[in-house]
């Protein structure tokens, strides 16, 4: 009970900070739109070609927009001392991953969900497409959350160089976003192809824990 | 209550302290002294599991630290060098996110004493980010009200601070002590109060 209290309050203190930074969730959204109206300039105002790129536009700017935001995942709790003071209240470093995670895709990732529908008629993708896009953004970000909760774990052990974290995710998520792209044009392997990207998120959810929380521990005890 | 036998830390075969025995009982105020760099810091670390000693044992309660870690964090609260509170927040609400945090029974009109007799009351509402070092110094004391624990863990907790601060400061620690709680802490200025140990890095 008291650990489930603790988790609402985490919550809450989540929930004042990507407030305060509101206006960073703004600047990735706005990332998000411009780069689209620069595809648009840049392949050129025919239907039919945007139609066919639209998808993997949409894609590919999500991965990048959501990297915008690595930094921040862990870096400033860290450099304030607060995740050593959220251990020292009880929380393992392996549940601060894990509660850090799901805040990234709540603030960070859902966030995007509204913007789409918006971004798919920019695109000219057809309507019925609109419902597979957003399937797969949901399990995808889930799975570029997790990632990213790696990545940017790894990046305080490595502080020099912050664009490392961002290479990692973007390596990594080749994988998620060839099933993602493949879910939309799919029919017949719908099916298989959304349980391969869920068995990827289990895969990442179970990893990022246990992986984050060794990166945090290495991290704050070489920060004497 | 806190027992630490013979506990020792090195890095990269440099040594960072050594042998270090400490028993912390209620009542007890335990200062450690040095020069900068003498591992007074990562001491502090190691008192707080986050920083595993190269040899020793440290005890709670009788028990080994690591056994009983979850009592141990129910009974510490750790004042580090560092900033902790978010500086795009308002004292105010820096203290509603500390006092959920730490699951705090303290009641408001306690808060708001304690920030009428470290002149912050008028602050309430400002953002942090506004906030001169010192004022942020006892903001970050203000932890030790609102958490009400019986060990306090403190590195350097007298920086920055004029001196009626460090009086005051110096004031809770003794009635703290009074009430059996114990402090361990780092600081280069001697406050006003008796303290029980002194040891050197």
């Amino acid at each position: 009970m008291s650990l489930l209290k603790k988790i609402i309050n985490f919550y809450y203190r989540e929930y004042k900070l990507y407030l305060s930074g509101f206006h960073d969730i703004l600047t990735n959204i706005s990332f998000f739109f411009i780069s689209i109206f620069i595809f648009i300039f840049s392949v050129g105002p025919s239907n039919e070609q945007l139609s066919l790129l639209g998808i993997g536009i949409i894609w590919t700017l999500l991965l990048l927009s959501s990297t915008l935001s690595l930094r921040k995942f862990y870096q400033d709790d860290f450099e304030s001392g607060n995740i050593v003071l959220l251990y020292i209240n009880g929380f393992s470093l392996e549940l601060i991953s894990l509660l850090k995670t799901f805040s990234h895709f709540f603030f960070v990732q859902l966030p995007f969900l509204l913007s789409i529908p918006l971004a798919s008629i920019l695109l000219n993708i057809p309507f019925e497409k609109i419902y597979t896009l957003i399937l797969s953004f949901l399990i995808g970000s889930a799975i570029l959350s997790s990632l990213g909760s790696i990545s940017s774990s790894m990046n305080l052990l490595n502080r020099k160089n912050y664009l490392l974290g961002s290479v990692i995710v973007i390596l990594l998520s080749i994988p998620v976003i060839i099933f993602s792209v493949g879910i939309i044009d799919q029919n017949e392997n719908f099916n298989s192809l959304v349980s391969i990207l869920v068995g990827i998120l289990m895969i990442t959810f179970a990893i990022n824990p246990w992986a984050s929380g060794a990166c945090l521990k290495i991290a704050i005890e070489n920060n004497q | 209550m806190l027992l630490t036998q013979n506990i020792s830390l090195f890095r990269s075969n440099k040594k960072i302290f050594e042998n270090i025995n400490l028993s912390i009982n209620s009542s007890k105020i335990i200062m450690l002294k040095g020069r900068n760099g003498s591992g007074k810091t990562s001491f502090l670390k190691t008192l707080l599991n986050i920083i595993e000693p190269t040899s020793g044992t440290i005890y709670w309660k009788g028990k080994l630290l690591k056994n009983n870690l979850s009592d141990y964090f129910k009974n510490v609260t750790y004042i580090s060098d560092k900033t902790s509170s978010v500086r795009e927040l308002t004292l105010y609400e820096n203290i509603k996110v500390w006092r959920k945090i730490s699951l705090s029974n303290i009641k408001d009109d306690q808060i708001e004493k304690t920030l009428k007799m470290l002149n912050l009351y008028n602050l309430s509402n400002s953002k942090v980010n506004t906030l001169s070092l010192g004022e942020l110094k006892k903001l970050e004391l203000l932890r030790l009200i609102i958490d009400n624990k019986k060990l306090w863990i403190l590195d350097e907790p007298l920086t920055n601070l004029d001196t009626d601060t460090i009086n005051i400061i110096g004031k809770t620690f003794e009635d703290h002590c009074n009430n059996k709680g114990s402090i361990i802490l780092t600081s280069h200025q001697k406050p006003e109060i008796r303290v029980s140990e002194e040891i050197n890095f």
